[in-house]
């Protein structure tokens, strides 16, 4: 009897070893590393799409019950606003240059140079605008105010602020996402004027059309429908951009190189999501 | 009693980092919490002025306000001295509406005057020594007039001159404001100048309790080996 028990202890220890050694051969194994590695990536992006949306619905009650500090605001809106404009106008007056360079030769060939002003108004007020303003936010004012807030994080000052018995989404999101809401559909407007200026001056450098017949066939291109839609647009990116860029600040770790991931995240998220945004738009108004 | 933690354990990646803890601290009384790095001091504070919740036990604090001195003083940055001392009484909501402008400006002088530091309003944290930004962050904690001031690691990072100095405003808001204090330190100065009271973290657990006197006459293998920073003993360093 006393045989036996010992028999299966010692079947059991060595099953135990056994495992443990497959275990160990099979963790060095490329198949785990890349199933690992796929379920750290999916795990972070489930994790980070929560954290959005739990800021995103806090914020939502935020936004009807917060005190707006109006001197905070105007300087959160100065900084979306004005502080980025001229990197914006440059991006999109520059995108209209390269398209109607390369787009206005070929149609005058082709006989459509009167159209070239509609079609170039059509591009710019429905997409290039409002889309190049987004990136061009993103990668001024969205990692901006991530690495602000991740370095508030990791120097203690959100603690802070918890500890003073101040809620931080009506501190820090409230003024900086209502900013975005409030001043993209301005810069996109801006934008898109700039754009079709550069595109005509384009269109008329690379062929013979003139000004008058750009502009002529401009204002054919221009639907209110489509000047709506842009506004929508703006205001869901500067939403968009100012809460996922807030949100990951706000949960950055670690030191400097927390506030850098939390950036980097910050800058992806957003590129993606405007992106989705604009796909959601295209669907709903012009499918 | 102002303070009462009551079998608190609190839990990181199945590590018991506090491990059924208990104590109190009466108003007007300074516990003093040392022990190695990674013991678990700071995590205490922050349960205690709920940025962590615990996974059991209960803290119970008297009605009123806990503030905390950060380690590194947490300043806001973007705001200067004056903005940052009446941050509270701004942006709370209770507060918000109860003083006027000229009010916050007295306020703030009153409490800049209490922690030694006169007419620097309007200066922005960078512009401070780190001496200065610790008791600007004094003068934060104490504007809601709090029950309870928890500090944490008051004295690091600071020369002995301004860390005497910072012991002794310790020493001077705890008369002012009759609050029971609690300092996370590993300084003996700190322990020995401001606490009345201290207990020995190692490894999630109290492993003494008295005052600072018993703890100097290191009766047991654990003061012995703190006072005397010594490697041999029975706190092994964590990693």
């Amino acid at each position: 009897m006393e045989f036996l028990i010992k028999l299966t202890l010692n079947n059991i220890l060595n099953y135990n070893k056994a495992m443990r050694a497959l275990q160990k051969y099979y963790k060095q194994s490329a198949t785990y590393k890349i199933f690992s590695g796929v379920f750290a990536l999916l795990e972070d992006f489930l994790n980070t799409l929560g954290q959005i949306t739990i800021k995103g619905l806090q914020l939502l009650k935020a936004l009807f019950t917060a005190h707006i500090d109006k001197k905070e605001l105007i300087e959160q809106c100065d900084r979306f606003g004005i502080s980025s404009l001229p990197i914006t106008l440059s991006i999109v007056g520059m995108t209209s240059i390269i398209v109607a360079s390369q787009v206005a030769n070929e149609m005058v060939k082709q006989g459509g140079g009167h159209f070239i002003g509609l079609l170039m108004t059509m591009l710019i007020v429905r997409e290039v605008g409002s889309i190049m303003s987004g990136f061009a936010i993103i990668s001024m004012i969205g990692s901006s105010l991530a690495s602000e807030i991740a370095t508030m994080r990791v120097t203690e000052q959100i603690d802070a602020i918890k500890v003073l018995k101040v809620n931080p989404v009506e501190y820090l999101f409230v003024p900086r996402v209502l900013s975005g809401i409030l001043m993209m559909p301005v810069i996109v407007i801006i934008a898109s004027v700039v754009g079709v200026l550069a595109g005509a001056v384009a269109s008329t450098l690379t062929t013979d059309l003139s000004f008058r017949a750009y502009f002529e066939s401009a204002w054919l291109g221009i639907y209110m429908k489509d000047l709506g839609v842009s506004l929508l647009k703006g205001l869901t990116f500067g939403g968009t951009i100012a809460l996922i860029s807030c949100t990951c600040g706000y949960y950055a770790s670690g030191g400097a190189k927390g506030v850098g991931l939390a950036t980097t995240k910050a800058v992806v998220w957003s590129f993606v999501a405007i992106v989705i945004w604009d796909m959601i738009f295209a669907i709903i108004f012009f499918f | 009693m102002s303070i009462e933690v009551k079998n608190l354990v609190k839990v990181f990646d199945e590590k018991r980092v506090i491990d059924d803890i208990s104590f109190k601290v009466n108003n007007s009384e300074t516990l003093a919490v040392v022990g190695f790095s990674g013991s678990g001091k700071s995590t205490i504070l922050k349960l205690i002025c709920g940025l962590l919740t615990p996974d059991s036990g209960e803290i119970i604090t008297s009605e009123g306000d806990t503030a905390m001195v950060f380690q590194y003083s947490a300043l806001f940055d973007s705001l200067n001295v004056a903005d940052n001392i009446s941050f509270a009484l701004r942006e709370r909501k209770d507060l918000r509406k109860k003083y006027k402008e000229e009010e916050l400006k007295d306020i703030v002088a009153q409490k800049l005057e209490l922690v030694g530091l006169k007419g620097i309003e309007n200066k922005f944290p960078a512009e401070l020594s780190g001496g200065m930004q610790k008791r600007v962050s004094f003068a934060r904690a104490i504007v809601t007039e709090p029950n309870s001031i928890l500090y944490d690691e008051p004295t690091s990072g600071l020369d002995p001159i301004s860390s005497t100095l910072i012991e002794d405003y310790i020493v001077r808001l705890k008369e002012e404001t009759k609050a029971a204090s609690i300092v996370v330190t590993h300084q003996m100065s700190t322990i020995t100048r401001t606490a009345d009271r201290v207990i020995m973290l190692y490894d999630g657990k109290i492993v003494f309790e008295g005052t600072p006197d018993e703890m100097l006459r290191q009766e047991t293998p654990y003061t012995k080996q703190f006072v005397t920073a010594s490697l041999e003993g029975p706190m092994k360093m964590l990693a």
